[in-house]
């Protein structure tokens, strides 16, 4: 069995004034697996996702990192830093937060700059024509729309090509064609990834296990995606699923179901 | 760079808390004669900015950080009045809800860095902006950080002058001017750098956008 | 008790301990309020401390060393004063804020009141977007940022913070616009008239 490529033990975290985001959260990652993470609104999905990204500290248990603790100390360290920060790559749920550079071409090239890595063009060439930047690369990102700012987001982390991409609500402001084509490219990369969405369907796409958390953070489900879709008890119960009238031709009924994008 | 509660004399505080009522006065006179329903939200959305840029980590050489003002760059897109009273909201929010403090300085701190900060860089800017637009508002932004680093400088310092036991001994700052004018002036020589370069590369998207001619007097 | 009352009494406070030199005294006020506070004393005390550490330090252990070196001997007695005073009244202060809610305050001013609310809601946006773009920086870097990066990082902050100031001023103020904030009461629409 191929050793776990990050693993959470017993993870609690709290903010300073505030209640419990979740305690006791325990679950692991193996190499190149593909994850979904879902959950009602709040339940702390992208906290989680910080702190997999060792942005923030856990109030209690531990994260492993190819099976050493991550902590604050190690990330002091540069090699160390470097070497996680190249190989597990966050995007952020408000992306223009990730944004500072003073066109789209060099934001996505500083990134690769930062870990001297190779074939830089070739990896702006790609991602570029991915999402559909070819036209923007010179434009400052500020002047952007929220969807290309997404995109452009995106652009970073997808050039690095990590070995964990944590991706917080990637399609959130993507026309349909760029998600469908980031499903695609996601689908075909080597490296592990855990996505945070309410879009099932996508959900259901790209990975082949969902973590489902509830509103008190509590994780509820760890399994094939499949048997996650179909249990609509638990995703009305998280909110990923819902009943109201619905109309088919005149013929309106009430039954518990999802809204696939 | 304000002053918290305790170091400045009643003698000081209490008039130019009178003072800062009447600038305030003016300040919303001056937008009265404009006010329609966009005022009151632009006011709030504009203080929370102001709020926010303070939060902002201007990097300085050495790789310390000083916070922003952002009281030069609102002066310029928004005016004296608007950047006065939001900066001074700013202080009073600070004071009341995040227990701050500098709720007696707050008439010196809101003269001195929303008031002088604000009219310096308007007047600056209006100087110059006829040779190179861009350095104006560099420079305009340089003498606003100094102007009011100085004047807050001037209110410690005059402390050791006014209040003082019987045996001469300060009861509030006790650091004349001598000393408390370079303390604080000779770090904002490069704190103003930092500022400088925020309003300058702000003030440029924002005439990108075509939000520059905003400024009221 | 009445919030505007509480406000003028500390008001009162701050000026009356403003005009107060004798350490005894100010000890004496502090252990007051320290008792009269009640179950959040030794917070409000903690926070007290913490508020007042770096300038009152700076300051204070300044002119201990000045006093000591150009006057001959350290003016102990100006450090305990003013420490007594700045933590008093950053403790009332710390007090009065967690008992009087600001919305208590500005009840009787609906315009005060809205214009509190809309700042505050956005400020709550603001320092979760800053605490974003700060996380993001150190998400995306191997090393300490260099100077120009962490330049370039400060502009982009301040960039985005206008761009959604100016914006979220226009829908806030079609958003009140469209729920009738500003709409004139009814002539005889007493429960309107405030």
């Amino acid at each position: 069995m191929t050793a776990p490529l990050v693993e959470l033990r017993a993870l609690g975290f709290r903010w300073p004034q505030g209640g419990a985001v979740f305690t006791g959260l325990t679950f692991a990652l193996a190499p190149g697996e593909k994850v979904a993470l879902l959950g009602a609104n709040g339940c702390g999905k992208s906290t989680l996702l910080k702190l997999i990204n060792g942005l923030i500290e856990a109030s209690e248990g531990e994260i492993l990192w190819r099976g050493e603790p991550l902590s604050a100390a190690r990330l002091q360290r540069a090699d160390f830093a470097r070497a996680f920060r190249r190989d597990n790559a966050l995007l952020f749920q408000h992306a223009e937060a990730m944004l500072f550079n003073a066109t789209v071409s060099e934001e996505i090239r500083w990134g690769l700059r930062q870990f001297g890595l190779p074939d830089g063009k070739a990896r702006l060439a790609k991602v570029s024509h991915l999402l559909g930047l070819d036209a923007l690369l010179d434009e400052p990102p500020f002047l952007l729309s929220g969807g290309e700012k997404q995109k452009v987001a995106l652009a970073c982390v997808l050039a690095l090509e990590p070995q964990l991409l944590l991706l917080d609500e990637p399609t959130a402001s993507l026309d349909l064609r760029t998600a469908g084509r980031l499903a695609d490219h996601l689908l075909d990369t080597p490296g592990a990834l855990l996505v945070s969405t309410h879009n099932l369907s996508l959900a259901a796409d790209l990975a082949n296990r969902a973590l489902i958390l509830d509103e008190h953070g509590r994780l509820r489900f760890d399994g094939p995606i499949e048997a996650a879709l179909d249990d609509l008890a638990l995703l009305e119960e998280v909110g990923l699923a819902h009943r109201h009238r619905h109309r088919h031709r005149g013929f309106a009924h009430v039954y518990v179901h999802t809204h696939s994008e | 760079m304000h002053i918290p509660d305790g170091f400045l004399s009643p003698e000081t505080f209490i008039p130019t808390w009178a003072l800062a009522v009447g600038c305030w006065s003016w300040a919303a006179r001056g937008l009265r004669t404009r006010i329609d329903e966009t005022t009151l939200p632009r006011l709030a959305m504009l203080t929370a900015l102001a709020y926010a840029l303070g939060l902002i980590m201007l990097p300085l050489p050495g790789g310390t950080s000083g916070h922003a003002l952002g009281v030069a760059l609102l002066a310029l897109l928004f005016g004296i009045r608007l950047a006065f009273l939001s900066y001074s909201l700013v202080l009073l929010l600070q004071a009341l809800l995040f227990a701050a403090g500098g709720i007696t300085a707050l008439g010196v701190n809101a003269l001195a860095i929303g008031l002088a900060g604000s009219a310096t860089a308007v007047a600056v800017h209006r100087l110059l902006r006829g040779a190179y637009e861009p350095l104006a508002v560099v420079v305009a932004a340089y003498a606003s950080v100094l102007a009011s680093a100085v004047l807050i400088g001037l209110a410690l310092g005059l402390q050791a002058h006014i209040a003082y036991d019987a045996a001469g001994r300060p009861l509030y700052f006790p650091f004349s001017f001598h000393i408390v004018l370079p303390a604080i002036v000779v770090p904002h020589l490069f704190i103003g750098l930092g500022e400088a370069a925020l309003t300058l590369v702000v003030w440029r998207y924002a005439r990108a956008r075509g939000w520059t001619s905003r400024a009221d007097a | 008790m009445n919030p505007r009352v509480l406000l003028f009494a500390y008001l009162g406070a701050l000026v009356a301990i403003s005009l107060l030199h004798s350490p005894a005294l100010l000890a004496t006020l502090l252990l007051f309020a320290f008792i009269a506070s009640g179950q959040d004393r030794l917070a409000l005390l903690r926070a007290s401390v913490r508020a007042l550490a770096v300038f009152t330090l700076t300051v204070g252990l300044s002119w201990l060393l000045y006093s000591w070196l150009w006057q001959g001997a350290p003016d102990g007695r100006w450090l305990l004063l003013v420490i007594l005073r700045v933590l008093l009244m950053v403790y009332l202060g710390l007090w009065f804020v967690r008992r009087v809610p600001l919305m208590a305050l500005l009840e009787r001013w609906p315009s005060a009141t809205l214009l509190a609310t809309l700042t505050l809601s956005q400020i709550a946006i603001y320092r979760r977007l800053l605490a974003d773009f700060r996380l993001a920086f150190t998400s995306r870097r191997a090393a300490p940022p260099r100077l120009t990066d962490r330049a370039r990082h400060a502009g982009a902050q301040g960039i985005v913070l206008l761009d959604k100031s100016l914006a979220a001023a226009a829908d806030a103020a079609q958003a009140l616009r469209s729920r009738g904030v500003f709409d004139l009461p009814a002539p005889n629409d007493a429960g309107a008239a405030r």
